[in-house]
């Protein structure tokens, strides 16, 4: 086993065997089921469809989200440059090119690699509080911008209108139709979360989490690797933009907005940071606290908000995650500890020396 | 490495085939109405099912604007009793076909939510209500961003949007929509007003400086303005942009203090317009002379409730409203009682708007008997009517869905002149329909289909 692990292509869930791909297979089955159901129990909690639609888009922000902040450690405050700019550019696509979705999607990609590409590179040469200060910088540009010196091509606090419909291949992308393309896209992008997780790429990027000076020293190069993730949770990031403006063919300046890379941080924290599930709990929870519970609670409903974070953060600081695990706990059932990064590294060290 | 051989079988491939089609088509067995008949092939909420139809209220409740937005919800739940069970406008609109029993035997509920005057958390709400509580119409909203943002969903929904309070003229201008209409005037309207009566009153040769909430409104009343005193002779220094909701107006304050202008123009509205005014007035810019002049204050859009936020800072001050509580006529009589007699005070611009907004969508559906949005809109489209509160008839034009009426000039009270805490307003003169009433042709814009635009 450790032999061939050394010698052959690095793919750690092959190597612990059938039984951890049958489980990986389980898992996504059983969350495929309750994403792609979505339009039929949402509604009995008092959501509909528009609302289903939304939460994929923020799911999808929020995995990609957690790439980095859980997996990596890197707390991004500049995520809406992402989503704003992948959102803009499908929002011109519709409006002065063409309806088609696929070509958005491309150009809305493209659009999010030049830019992450340039806010990485800059922003992780430093690390902690002042690679969150100089994301939220970078973002606040883009938003300071799009209101000033670009307010002719962002429309200002207007926004970007359009008459667009959406299509893909000449079908109107509307109603359900944009449901199921972002759950699909939700599930594809959870499956590559859960990949990466658990990868040895997605082992790096932990062990940098816990100790990236110790990696350094190893030889590893750490900010290729923090490069990697801040690039992929962009993408993700992108993505939820894209398919932001597809559900409404409509682009927000609040979109660039420092309150939308607060809202995605928000998810992850009360949704419980590098589960992958959390921060999808979080982004469920929050729109659904936004659009139903606001109209049954009137004028205060931000204030029961800022209760609830208060409430979840003080005491339980893994998010409703940690909260699952309690009642599952209480209930009479074992609760298999969360594994820490560094027991883990035990079998995978070999293979990470291969890599570095 | 060993990954076990496996042939699919014929029954396998064919299980999984089915399985696919199946996925592919599940979207069409859910999209409202995917093989409904009739002119269009989706329709909004039509057809409108069971003894009760729903109308949503989407309305500032935080922010800016949060005063306008309660007491638009008050004109609106208003509105919904009076179709209910008459009362009213019901006893002055001419003509009318409500009976005071509900619309087309359907009784009416409503439902509201928090428009946060952001154009996002707009369509979020409308979405909401359209979506979840299956509102046949939705009315409300105190700023141009979120009209036109609402109206664009109407047309893409097909649910029918009767603006509130939107002043901008691209709602029934660029940005105009089969699917929306608009009671209230607009800055094109105002500046027509304003401008002669501050040549009379300023003279011909003024200089102004203009603050300006940074948002399509915002510009659009600067515009309007702009054209309109420069008509008259007058020139423009400045035009300084401001954030929405701004608390701080200093900065901006002392550049129009270092201009060579001696004519504030504030491009404010609500809680802006009562810090802007408030401010200013801090400064001394009532006070002042400058180039051998008194200095003089424009606030284009008055409000009653802005003239209770800003208080003596405004006395003299001229600026136009869409309408007046003070107005003796019928119509105006008859909504002022009934507001009044609930709620015990009277109500604002913004509140008469959407109360009237309300009523005459219901009346249309009546007219057209049917809730089917193309029917309703064509019943709007073009209609004459009397007794809404105004001395004269009010029309919907057909081409870009802007409603004309007399619009009034107002100015400020003096402490010594108020009848009433609320009676801030003086009206100085009313500008008859004909005034404000501009060729179609002035704005360029499309209205869209009569079907949704899917």
């Amino acid at each position: 086993m450790s032999t061939e692990t050394v010698s052959g292509p690095v793919r750690p869930a092959a190597a612990t065997g059938t039984r951890s791909m049958g489980r990986e297979a389980l898992i996504l089955l059983v969350f495929s089921a309750i994403v792609l159901s979505m339009p039929f129990w949402l509604p009995l909690l008092g959501g509909y469809e528009g609302l289903a639609t939304k939460i994929m888009v923020w799911a999808i922000f929020a995995v990609g989200f957690d790439i980095l902040l859980g997996f990596t450690g890197l707390l991004s405050f500049g995520h809406a440059a992402f989503f704003g700019g992948a959102a803009y550019v499908t929002g011109y696509v519709f409006r002065d090119h063409t309806s088609e979705i696929i070509v958005a999607f491309i150009a809305s990609q493209l659009g999010v690699l030049v830019l992450a590409a340039a806010i990485g590179f800059l922003s992780l040469r430093r690390t902690g509080i002042y690679f969150s200060i100089l994301t939220l910088a970078f973002a606040e540009m883009m938003f300071a911008a799009a209101l000033a010196i670009f307010a002719p091509f962002t429309g200002g606090y207007d926004g970007l209108t359009m008459r667009t419909t959406p299509t893909l291949f000449g079908m109107p992308m509307q109603g359900l139709y944009v449901f199921y393309m972002g759950a699909i896209m939700l599930i594809f992008g959870f499956a590559v979360a859960r990949m990466i997780k658990n990868s040895a790429f997605g082992l790096m990027l932990r062990s940098i989490k816990e100790n990236p000076m110790r990696l350094q020293y190893t030889g590893v190069n750490v900010w290729a690797y923090k490069m990697a993730a801040f690039m992929i949770s962009a993408h993700f990031a992108g993505v939820a933009g894209f398919l932001m403006v597809v559900y409404e063919p409509y682009v927000a300046t609040k979109f660039l907005h420092w309150s939308t890379s607060g809202e995605v941080v928000i998810m992850s924290v009360i949704g419980g940071v590098g589960t992958l599930f959390g921060p999808i709990i979080g982004a469920g929870f929050l729109m659904y606290f936004e659009n139903v519970v606001q109209a049954a609670i009137g004028e205060q409903w931000k204030l029961v908000l800022g209760l609830v974070f208060v409430l979840v953060v003080i005491f339980l600081p893994g998010g409703f995650v940690q909260l699952g695990a309690m009642i599952w706990r209480a209930t009479g059932h074992k609760v298999r500890e969360r594994r820490h990064n560094v027991p883990d590294m035990e079998p995978d060290t070999q293979r990470e020396r291969n890599l570095g | 490495m060993k990954f076990t051989k496996r042939n699919a079988s014929r029954r396998q491939v064919l299980k999984g085939g089915a399985a696919v089609a199946g996925a592919l088509a599940t979207p069409h067995f859910f999209v409202k109405n995917a093989w409904a008949q009739g002119e269009c092939a989706t329709l909004g909420n039509f057809p409108v099912e069971g003894p009760e139809v729903v109308f949503g209220f989407s309305v500032p409740k935080t922010g800016a604007y949060a005063d306008e937005g309660a007491d638009e919800l008050r004109a609106q739940e208003l509105a919904v009793e009076h179709i209910n069970n008459g009362g009213g406008i019901l006893n002055t609109l001419q003509p009318l076909s409500l009976t005071g029993q509900g619309v087309l035997g359907k009784k009416v509920t409503y439902v509201s939510g928090d428009d946060q005057t952001n154009p996002d958390a707009t369509r979020q709400v409308a979405r909401r209500m359209i979506e979840r509580d299956g509102v046949i119409m939705f009315n409300g909203g105190s700023s141009s961003a979120t009209a036109v943002a609402a109206q664009s969903l109407a047309q893409e929904l097909g649910v029918v949007f009767m603006n509130g309070l939107t002043h901008a003229n691209e709602t029934t201008g660029k940005d105009r929509r089969r699917y929306g209409f608009r009671q209230f005037f607009n800055t094109h309207m105002t500046g027509l007003a304003l401008g002669p009566v501050l040549a009379e009153n300023y003279g011909t040769d003024r200089a102004a400086f203009h603050l300006t909430a940074d948002y399509n409104w915002g510009h659009s009343m600067s515009g309007s303005i702009k054209d309109a005193t420069e008509g008259e002779g007058w020139s423009t220094i400045n035009r300084v942009s401001t954030p929405l909701g701004a608390t701080d107006y200093s900065q901006f304050l002392t550049a129009f203090l270092n201009s060579d202008a001696d004519v504030l123009v504030l491009n404010h509205y609500g809680n802006d317009m009562v810090n802007s005014v408030t401010q200013a007035v801090q400064f001394g810019v009532r006070d002042m002379q400058k180039n051998g002049r008194q200095v003089e204050l424009v606030v284009p859009l008055y409000s009653r409730l802005m003239a209770q936020g800003a208080g003596d800072n405004i006395e003299g001050v001229f600026g136009t409203t869409n309408w007046n509580w003070s107005l003796d006529n019928p119509g105006a009589k008859a909504f002022v009682d009934s507001f009044t007699d609930k709620y015990g005070f009277p109500p604002s611009q913004a509140a008469h708007t959407c109360y009237v907004q309300v009523i005459l969508y219901a009346d249309a559906c009546e007219r057209a008997g049917t809730f089917y949005a193309p029917e309703v809109i064509r019943a709007l489209e073009g209609h004459e009517y009397e007794g809404d509160g105004y001395n004269s008839a009010s029309l919907y034009r057909a081409e870009d869905h802007q409603s004309f009426h007399d619009v009034f000039l107002v100015r400020g009270k003096s402490a010594s002149e108020r009848a009433s805490e609320f009676d801030l307003l003086q009206i100085v003169s009313e500008v008859p329909r004909s005034t404000v009433e501009y060729p179609v042709d002035t704005f360029e814009g499309e209205l869209g289909d009569y079907c949704p635009t899917a």
